[in-house]
């Protein structure tokens, strides 16, 4: 109980008026790794926004817990703040705020204190490099005009900043090459600790060629239908999801 | 971008009212016999009073526009055209009269003048109460001066430009404006001359019930360059105040011009401002506007590109609150051979004020191989304000590359929830988003008055976004 | 003959800009008018029914008032459209004018039914010696769920003065897509004014133009947004040579209440040569915040390279202009569903080009 991180308990969601998430349970511990994989349409962005309560979705039953409380209700920047990171399958573009100076106001935020600019700068430009980022995209607009590898690279350096408790990583590797996953994957390698939890959300199997994770959940027509360890991500890799499906 | 250092201000600074103390003050309402009293208290030459005469008629001839703002509410008959400070124009702070000085020191323009400008013209009421320029610059022969002292001193200079860019027929308020002007800034930068920091006049109504018909007059000569800010604020009073300004810009050949305003009226004010750029050979003016404050405003700055090869920007943003009918835009004649215009206009509107983005691009039989580009955007915060755009584009030749983007909508909700999503409360994310609209604006403004500009988005955010 | 001042924006902008109205000194408006006779009317006539009796009315707009009082009082075609299908039905009316029939005035009324389909062309010809008159007033109800197309092909001769004024109220759910091909008239002033009334209507309105000589072409499109979930699309292309002159003006409106209400409204004038001109108005009005507006229009010659790249295939200049031009039409009349039409417009393009 005591390493419990996030107990999500018989959740339903809609979007839309439309029934998307029927009834999920998912306890992820302290430092652990979790997948969630299924076939598209099958729930796995709307469990992400709505453990961040996106106003877009709506909960009609069940529960959040995050560290012992309840969290299914909170306003989405209350839910950052207690060190929940989501990293976007579709990051917003918003033009006039500077990469850096976004950083240092989240940072500032989900922090609670001042932040010191030349640590700061420091561990960003040492960030940067690890994740092979080009350091002209400080300066640039958030996400304005990136490609789709650098939004998502754009996705990690948050992540890597901010330091939560817990990561949920939306189709992180999507529509990315072999190259950029790699890249990925080793800023995601980087942010494991003992400490820190991660939840992977995606549709195919290419991120966890490079990634040790704990705990497989297979996500299908809004239910979480069989849970295993990374065999199971293999197994689908070779078979698909048709087996899982009409359970 | 997040300027959360930034020291709260306060609207009080803009609406400190000083008594309405002056040496004199005209009679209200519009006759020969006030105007000739005008040109009398002007000590103005015989042409400049003929001047004043003739336009008076032409005032009297011409209908209120049909289109645009309802401005009914203006009566000539409570205005008082000229309201002349308890002082003369002085060229040290020191020696400006104390209450006058005060309401300058608060607004920050001597501190400016230390920092960052070259020159510095303060206007109150109807007089020039200051005027201050650079040694260097006098010696390399910029004049910068009020504009009486332009009449008197550059007969020439002034007889051969005064109202020939925007004639007195132009519009009844232009023709107003011919007839009872009073202050304003003389600029003229000789050939090759680059003035590298700005200069800045800033207009401050003091007086309530009365007329500001600043008249601006810039010459930057072939090869010169400069950079000129126009700052204006008035207190809030509860009888209308009337700005009818008229702004003249001659960008000779292969000179730069940028012209940049902060416009913060009080709310009662109705800004109907006319300014107008002649741009030759080669030659770039560069148009920076903020318009935040007036109760009405009919503002659309113009540039002719007379000369082949002759350059224009514009960027602007309005931003309309409560009570605010802000109608503003841009005009461009394009009259020569491989000109180029190209337009970034931004509006905000929330708490049941109204936008209104209004335009001519004119592209004329003899200006092949020009281009022209506009973009507008517009952003509603609430679904009790107004946002149109009503841009006309008139297009009379074939060698030409034109186009045209507009759009209209509100803050996205995927944006927002991005923004909360990494710890930032709601409030904080939507004025964050509105300050980033406003930045390609704010980025083309020297440092100090971008921070206003933002200081005064943040004011306008205060308690209406939640 | 007096003044006509036709055409009126919804908003009026600086007198200066010449674009408030279109003012016309060179027309005369019949009087009275001989019965038209030259009207042709194919198509698939089950569940469709054709009265010549109307009903009384109202036109938001119009082209001009006393455009709309003449067709109102001397109309000599009046049509009432029913429409009870619930499958499409294609409807053809097709009006000529001849030396018999040289003056037109139209009345038309669509009436579709809830959840009703149709697709109706209604064509207009002149035969190409007549100097002839065209004033037509066409208004379209749309009921919940139908889904109506109206195409409108204008193939009158260059001497022809036509008016049109058109209206269309759209109910919860019902779509009307307008497909206009405006060759014809002299002066050729055409109003279309469409009031997105209920949750989840929808209109398109796809329009291709083409002007030569001194033909004038006024456009006037407004349309308002008042239901949920509205949507509005305009798509405008057009070509002008010689001394032909065009002034568009289009207006998306989102009133008060159009919540998630959508406008896109595009115009692309191509200028064929030095002395045509042309002169646009594309209005965004908004008094509601959560909608999305859009509006682009662009001018200019055909892109050189793209030119000379289809003349160094073999093509003689002419021929290539009008291969660009058709491809910018192209989607617009590839929306057509009836072949016979569209070789007839495309035709017609080369004609005009030549």
């Amino acid at each position: 109980m005591k390493n419990s991180i996030l107990e999500i308990k018989n959740l339903h969601v809609n979007a839309k008026e439309k029934e998307i998430l029927k009834g999920i349970d998912l306890k992820i511990n302290k430092g652990e790794t979790h997948v969630i994989m299924g076939p598209n349409g099958s729930g796995k962005t709307t469990t992400a926004n709505a453990i961040l309560n996106n106003p877009m979705y709506q909960k009609t039953m069940g529960q959040i817990i995050f560290e012992q409380e309840d969290i299914t209700n909170l306003k989405t920047d209350e839910i950052a703040r207690k060190g929940i990171f989501m990293s976007f399958q579709l990051p917003e573009e918003i033009p006039g705020i500077s990469v850096t100076n976004f950083l240092k106001y989240a940072k500032n935020k989900t922090t609670m204190q001042p932040v010191k600019v030349f640590q700061f700068k420091e561990e960003v430009k040492k960030y940067m490099e690890e994740l092979n980022m080009n350091p002209k995209n400080m300066e640039r607009s958030l996400n304005v005009g990136f490609s789709g590898g650098e939004k998502k690279k754009n996705e990690i350096l948050q992540m890597l900043i901010l330091n939560p408790k817990l990561a949920i990583l939306d189709e992180t590797d999507s529509g990315l090459d072999v190259d950029a996953i790699k890249t990925v994957s080793k800023g995601i390698e980087m942010f494991k600790t003992k400490e820190n939890s991660i939840l992977i959300i995606t549709h195919n199997t290419k991120i966890l060629h490079s990634l040790k994770v704990d705990y497989v959940h297979v996500l299908v027509d809004g239910k979480i239908v069989k849970t295993g360890d990374q065999s199971l991500a293999k197994e689908i890799e070779e078979n698909g999801y048709n087996k899982y499906k009409n359970i | 971008m997040a300027k959360t250092n930034l020291k709260e201000i306060n609207r009080n600074i803009y609406d400190i009212k000083n008594k309405d103390e002056y040496e004199f003050k005209i009679k209200k309402g519009l006759t020969p016999e006030i105007i000739e009293e005008i040109a009398k208290q002007k000590n103005d030459p015989e042409w400049m009073k003929e001047f004043r005469l003739k336009a008076l008629e032409v005032y009297n001839k011409l209908e209120l526009p049909t289109w645009g703002p309802d401005i009914s509410e203006l009566n000539m008959d409570e205005i008082a055209t000229y309201v002349k400070p308890k002082t003369k124009i002085n060229d040290s702070w020191e020696d400006v009269p104390e209450d006058i000085k005060n309401t300058f020191d608060k607004l920050g323009i001597p501190e400016a003048e230390k920092k960052s400008l070259a020159g510095v013209g303060a206007q109150y009421d109807s007089e020039v109460v200051y005027h201050s320029m650079r040694e260097d610059l006098k010696k390399q022969g910029v004049i910068y001066t009020d504009m009486e002292t332009a009449v008197r001193e550059y007969p020439e200079l002034v007889k051969k430009h005064f109202m020939k860019c925007v004639p007195v027929t132009d519009h009844k308020f232009v023709a107003l404006h011919g007839a009872v002007w009073s202050g304003g800034s003389f600029v003229y930068v000789p050939k090759n001359v680059k003035v590298d920091i700005p200069l800045q006049s800033y207009f401050r109504l003091n007086s309530p019930e009365s007329g500001q018909f600043e008249h601006t007059l810039i010459i930057v000569d072939e090869g010169a360059s400069l950079h000129f800010i126009e700052g204006c604020s008035a207190p809030k009073y509860n009888k209308v105040n009337l700005h009818a300004g008229c702004v003249e810009l001659y960008v000779k050949e292969n000179a730069y011009l940028r012209y940049s305003t902060i416009e913060n009226w009080s709310k009662n004010m109705l800004n109907l401002n006319t300014k107008k750029a002649i741009v030759e050979k080669n030659a770039q003016i560069d148009w920076v506007t903020g318009s935040f404050g007036s109760k009405i405003s009919m503002l659309y700055p113009m540039s002719i590109l007379n000369g082949e090869g002759a350059k224009t920007e514009y960027t602007g943003i309005s931003f309309a609150g409560k009570g605010q009918n802000l109608d503003t835009g841009f005009k461009v004649i394009h009259n020569n051979k491989n000109t180029s215009s190209v337009v970034n206009a931004k509006s905000i509107s929330k708490n049941g004020g109204k936008c209104t983005y209004r335009s001519l691009v004119r592209i004329n039989e003899n200006a092949q191989n020009s281009k022209s580009s506009v973009s507008c955007e517009s952003l509603m915060l609430d679904n009790i304000s107004i946002s149109d755009t009503i841009p006309v584009n008139d297009i009379r030749t074939d060698e030409v590359e034109f186009s045209h983007e507009a759009k209209i909508g509100k803050i996205s909700d995927k944006a927002i929830f991005y923004l909360m999503s990494r710890g930032i409360s709601e409030e904080d994310a939507k004025a964050m988003i509105v300050r980033g609209f406003a930045y390609p604006i704010s980025k083309e403004l020297p440092v100090e008055y971008a921070v206003e500009m933002n200081q005064l988005i943040n004011l306008e955010l205060e308690g209406s976004i939640g | 003959m007096e003044t006509l001042k036709l055409n009126q924006t919804p908003v009026r902008t600086s007198r200066n800009f010449n674009i408030n109205n279109i003012k016309l000194n060179n027309v005369e408006i019949p009087e009275k008018v001989e019965e038209f006779t030259n009207l042709e009317i194919t198509g698939q006539t089950n569940k469709i029914k054709i009265e010549n009796n109307l009903d009384e009315y109202f036109l938001q707009y119009g082209a001009g008032d006393i455009l709309i009082n003449q067709a109102k009082s001397i109309a000599n075609q009046k049509l009432k459209i029913t429409i009870d299908s619930k499958t499409n039905k294609d409807l053809f009316l097709k009006f000529q004018l001849d030396k018999k029939n040289i003056n037109l005035i139209d009345n038309i009324e669509i009436l579709a039914n809830e959840d009703t389909k149709a697709t109706i062309y209604i064509k207009y010809y002149a035969d190409e010696k007549i100097q002839g008159f065209h004033n037509g007033i066409l208004k379209i109800f749309a009921k919940n769920n139908a889904n109506i197309n109206i195409i409108i092909v204008n193939l009158l001769n260059a001497k022809t003065n036509n008016f049109m004024s058109i209206d269309s109220a759209i109910s919860e759910k019902a779509k009307v897509n307008y497909t206009i091909v405006d060759f014809g008239g002299k002066n050729n002033i055409t109003n279309l004014y469409t009031n997105l009334l209920e949750k989840e209507s929808d209109c398109t309105i796809n329009t291709i133009y083409l002007g030569k000589e001194d033909q004038l072409i006024d456009i006037n499109y407004i349309g308002e947004l008042r239901g949920e979930n509205s949507n509005i699309n305009m798509e405008i292309q057009g070509a002008l040579k010689d001394n032909a002159k065009k002034h568009f003006k289009g207006t998306i409106d989102f009133k008060k209440g159009s919540k998630k209400a959508k406008g896109n409204e595009n115009e692309f004038c191509m200028l064929l040569s030095d002395t045509a001109k042309s002169l646009a108005l594309p209005m965004l009005l908004c008094s509601e915040e959560d909608v999305e507006g859009n509006h682009s229009s662009a001018a200019g010659k055909v892109g050189e390279k793209q030119l000379f790249y289809i003349m160094s295939r073999g093509f003689e200049q002419k021929e290539a202009m009008k291969l660009m031009v058709k491809a910018k039409f192209n989607t617009i009349i590839e929306s057509i569903k009836n072949e016979e039409l569209k070789n007839e417009i495309n035709d017609k393009i080369d004609t005009i080009l030549d």
